[in-house]
Order: C-alpha cells, then structure tokens, then sequence
C-alpha cells in the first residue's frame, strides 16, 4: 500500500510539474545551461543609439573547470576572466580585482545564465516567432515585465545550440532601446588553447563575501519610499567615488534581473538641473532635492528613475 | 632661390589642392608632408564648418593609441607568458582591493563608456507624444566622435564661461556615477545569492 502512495504521489508530482512548465522558460533554462558546457569563441556588438560597443566572448569547459573570457575590443578597453567562480576584471585607470561570483557581469543580464525562476514575480516568459539572426536559424523569447516600470528584453536563441544570438532592452512602445547581437559564433569540440593558458596565470585573491558588506550602514540616513515592485536593498553604505573622489550616501537595489543604484550627495554649486539621461537603456536621473543632489541610474525607464529620486527624504 | 621659399610654394599647391582648384593626383598627395597635410584639411574644415554650419573633424586616435601604448599590460593571453612579470606583481601586491575608493584627484581621466555621457545642453522639448514622457527634461547627450558644438545657457560670455565650469562638474560626477553604478553591480550577483541563502537558512530555523 505504501509503496502505491509512493507510486502515486510521483505520478501527481510529476503531473504539477508538466503543468507547470512554460516553453519559454524551458529554452532559457536551456540556454543558461548550453552557455556553460560549451566551448565557444563569439564575437558580438552592443549597439546604444548612435555608438557601438564590440565585445569578444570565449567559454571553455576544460575537465571540470570552466574557463570563460569576455573583452571590450574599443577604446581603452575592459577585460573580464573568469575560473569557475572567480571572476577577475581589468580595467584602465586602476588595479585588477577578484570578485568570488559564478558569472561575469557584462551586457548580458548575469540571471540569464543562471535558474530564471526566480524572476516569475516580476516577469512574464513569452515564447515569440522564429527568425534568421546571425546565420542561424531563431527562436524569440521575450522576457515582459509585469508592470511599466521596468524594460522588456527580448533574447533571440540559436534553435540547434541553444546559445543566444541576439538580444534587446524593449520599451513598452515596442521599441529596441539597446541590441546586443553576435556576429560570429564557433562552437568547438576543444576548448579554446588561449583559454587553457590563462590556468597557468595568477589572478589577485577575491576578497571574502562578507567583505563587501560594508559594517557602516546609512539605511538609516535616508527615506526611499518607493522602489517598483520586487527590488531588493542590497547593500548601503558611505563612500568617495573613484573619479572625481566625491562623498556619496549609496544605495544599490536588484530585482534579480536589473540593478538600480541611489546617490545622494551634497550639491552642487549654481543652478541644478533636474533630468534624465540615456544611452542605451541606461538611465541617469539627475534630481535636485534641495540641500542634497539625488543620482539615480540603473537599466530602467527614465519615468521609474525619477520616480525613485524624487521619493527620497530625509529620515527623520 | 632659398630653401623656406621653395616650402612656401609646395604649400599654395597643397592648399590650391584641398581647396578644389587643382586636381588631385596620386603622386601629388605622396610629395606633401603628411602633417602638413593634415593641417591644411584642418584648416579648410574650419572655414568650410564656418560657412555652411558644419562640424569639425579632428582626429585624436594617434594620440590615444600613443596613450595606449605606454598603458601596463594586465593580461595579454595572445603572447604566452611573455609577460609573467606583470602577473606576479599583482599577486604579490596584497592590497588589492574590491574597490579602490582611495584614489587621488589626479586620476580624472574619464573611462570610454563615462565620455558617452558628456552633457552639451538641456533638451526640455516633449522628446516623444507620450505625454507621461514629455514631463522629464532630457538633458542632451553626444557620443565622443561625433562633436556637436556645445549649446551655451546664457549669451553672457561672463557667466558662460561659470556655467562651462559647472557643467565640466556636473559632467564629471555623472561619469562617475556611471562608473560606480558599473562596479556596484558586479557585486550584486554574490550579494544577492548570499542573501537568499540567509534567508532560506532562516526559514529552515
């Protein structure tokens, strides 16, 4: 009898489950986990109105290991390695660092690469039509937010590899607002000779989790009253930013998908403007708030952005 | 015939030249001395900008390219440990942080994707029929390339030249509040994992 119920129960388990499962969602899951078994050498651009940003990506699997390198090819450039869960970035002006993360902060929204449930609150997985990006044929998925407070991105897959192909911000007009599409992808039996070299190099030692947690918290100091649904405080603290060396009171907010980040500082002199500024679907909202400055910048509308700055008070 | 002579007469051809009242040939454009060259064009940039309201082209990429250069080199996977040196360094410099907040003023040179930002002027114009939209006011960005002439604030040259101040300032801090925002999320993956980790271990409690 027992064994029946057993039986039974996995029957109903494995029923829910079936029911439960959305296409879409079951193609990005594919495509998280195509992202980190194979070996592929991808280049791709990432286009934010007028400029353009060419990027080349390179995953390796070797034995257990996973090797994964990302660069900015313009410019002064950006370098990103990651080994396993070690991910170390070089940038001009200032030391590499370390960070212990299991993926690499780029152009591509890092939840992508991971288990996507977690954004079912928030967002609708929609399965959209199939095209002819890169050379390949492809599958639409569209990730909708469930308010107008957020951006759509829609991800464009490869049909037989399941490896992305092209992705895009969207507004709810419909419109593109930053692309990120591959121009070339080879996916390879043998990792890439380039990315097993960079096992026989040092990179600096990540710092500990509990790190960057800063101990002097200024949750306190200040009143953020509104924040779109199902984002999350993160971290605050106190800190002087690395350009310009200025004081700043900050926040960072995720709703596992985009990450907003709150300044407040002093003011600055003479007439403050407050507005927004984009680029791609970057926003900067500028607020003036009277004996402080509100900074608001983060991959949402500039409508959320101002939103939040201006329902910052405060505390009393 | 002197020798600054003959240099005085080579240039009216180049100029004759750029200015369209010569042909251009192949073998012309070889005999004249590049920098010259290049400054001439400059030059007749200028005037033609002058005329028909057009922008000027000056190409700095030599110049980056040379700042480049001299850059240190972190990781170059393309020469095999050609470099070790550079790597080691790093190892044995213990201070490296997540992030070096301690930095002096003088580094202000702005990053590649921070120059994106730079502000020219205040757009309060309805930027879209969408009427919740039109309420913000955009203020108004160019990409480094191309240049567009800053749009000043006021016609008095005094308080234009405060108002070039100040906007350099809000400049810079938008930059690196970009910046920041960039490296702040690098983290937020393990913070966030780290935090639904609590919390799960709290729900089991």
């Amino acid at each position: 009898m027992k064994v029946i119920t057993f039986v039974l129960s996995l029957v109903v388990s494995f029923n829910a489950f079936a029911n439960d499962t959305n296409p879409a969602k079951d193609l990005l899951l594919k495509m998280a986990n195509a992202v980190h078994t194979r070996n592929f050498d991808a280049s791709f651009v990432v286009v934010k109105g007028k400029t353009m940003e060419p990027y080349r990506w390179v995953h390796a699997l070797q034995g257990d290991t996973e090797l994964e390198h990302l660069s900015l090819l313009n410019g002064a450039g950006l370098e990103m390695v990651r080994i396993d869960n070690q991910v170390t970035y070089f940038e001009p002006q200032s030391e590499p660092y370390s960070l212990k993360t299991d993926s690499i902060a780029g152009p591509i929204p890092e939840v992508l690469f991971k288990d996507i449930d977690r954004l079912s609150a928030h967002y609708d997985f929609v399965l959209g039509g199939k095209g002819r990006i890169a050379g390949r044929a492809a599958q639409l998925v569209r990730i909708e937010s469930k308010d107008e407070y957020k951006y759509n991105y829609w991800i464009w897959l490869d049909m037989e590899s399941s490896l992305l192909l092209k992705a895009a911000y969207v507004n709810h007009e419909g419109e593109a607002l930053e692309q990120l599409q591959l121009t070339h992808i080879s996916v390879t039996e043998q990792p890439a000779g380039m990315l097993v070299e960079v096992l026989n190099r040092n990179f600096p030692t990540p710092l500990p989790n509990n790190a960057l947690i800063n101990e002097d918290s200024t949750a306190t100091n200040w009143k953020i009253s509104w924040l779109p649904d199902g984002f999350e405080l993160l971290k605050s603290d106190r800190h002087k930013l690395d350009l310009n060396n200025e004081l700043t009171d900050y926040y960072l907010f995720s709703d596992g998908f985009v990450e907003v980040s709150v300044f407040i500082q002093r003011p600055l002199p003479g007439k403050r403007l407050s507005g927004a500024l984009t680029s791609g679907a970057t926003t900067v909202y500028v607020h003036n708030g009277g004996n402080f400055d509100v900074s608001v910048v983060g991959n949402v509308p500039s409508m959320t952005a101002k939103a939040i700055a201006e329902s910052v008070t405060r505390a009393l | 015939m002197t020798k600054a002579h003959l240099n005085k007469l080579d240039n009216e051809a180049l100029s004759a030249l750029l200015d369209g009242e010569q042909h251009l040939t192949d073998a012309k454009i070889a005999e004249q001395d590049v920098t010259t060259f290049g400054r001439y064009a400059l030059i007749g940039d200028a005037m033609r900008a002058q005329k028909n309201n057009n922008d000027i082209h000056i190409d700095i990429s030599d110049r980056v390219a040379l700042a480049l250069e001299s850059e240190p080199v972190y990781a170059d996977f393309s020469q095999s440990k050609t470099q070790p040196q550079a790597m080691t360094e790093t190892v044995q410099d213990n201070k490296v942080v997540a992030f070096n907040w301690r930095k002096p003023v003088a580094q202000l040179a702005i990053a590649a994707s921070v120059a994106m930002f730079a502000i020219v002027g205040v757009n309060t114009l309805p930027q879209s029929n969408n009427e919740q939209q039109s309420e913000i006011p955009l203020l108004q960005t160019t990409p480094l390339a191309g240049m567009a002439s800053p749009v000043s604030y006021s016609s008095e040259p005094a308080l234009e030249n405060a108002e070039q101040g100040l906007r350099e300032l809000q400049q810079q801090r938008i930059g690196a509040l970009v910046l920041e925002h960039q490296r702040q999320a690098r983290v937020a993956n393990s913070l966030e994992t780290a935090q639904t980790n609590t919390k799960a271990s709290e729900e089991k409690n």
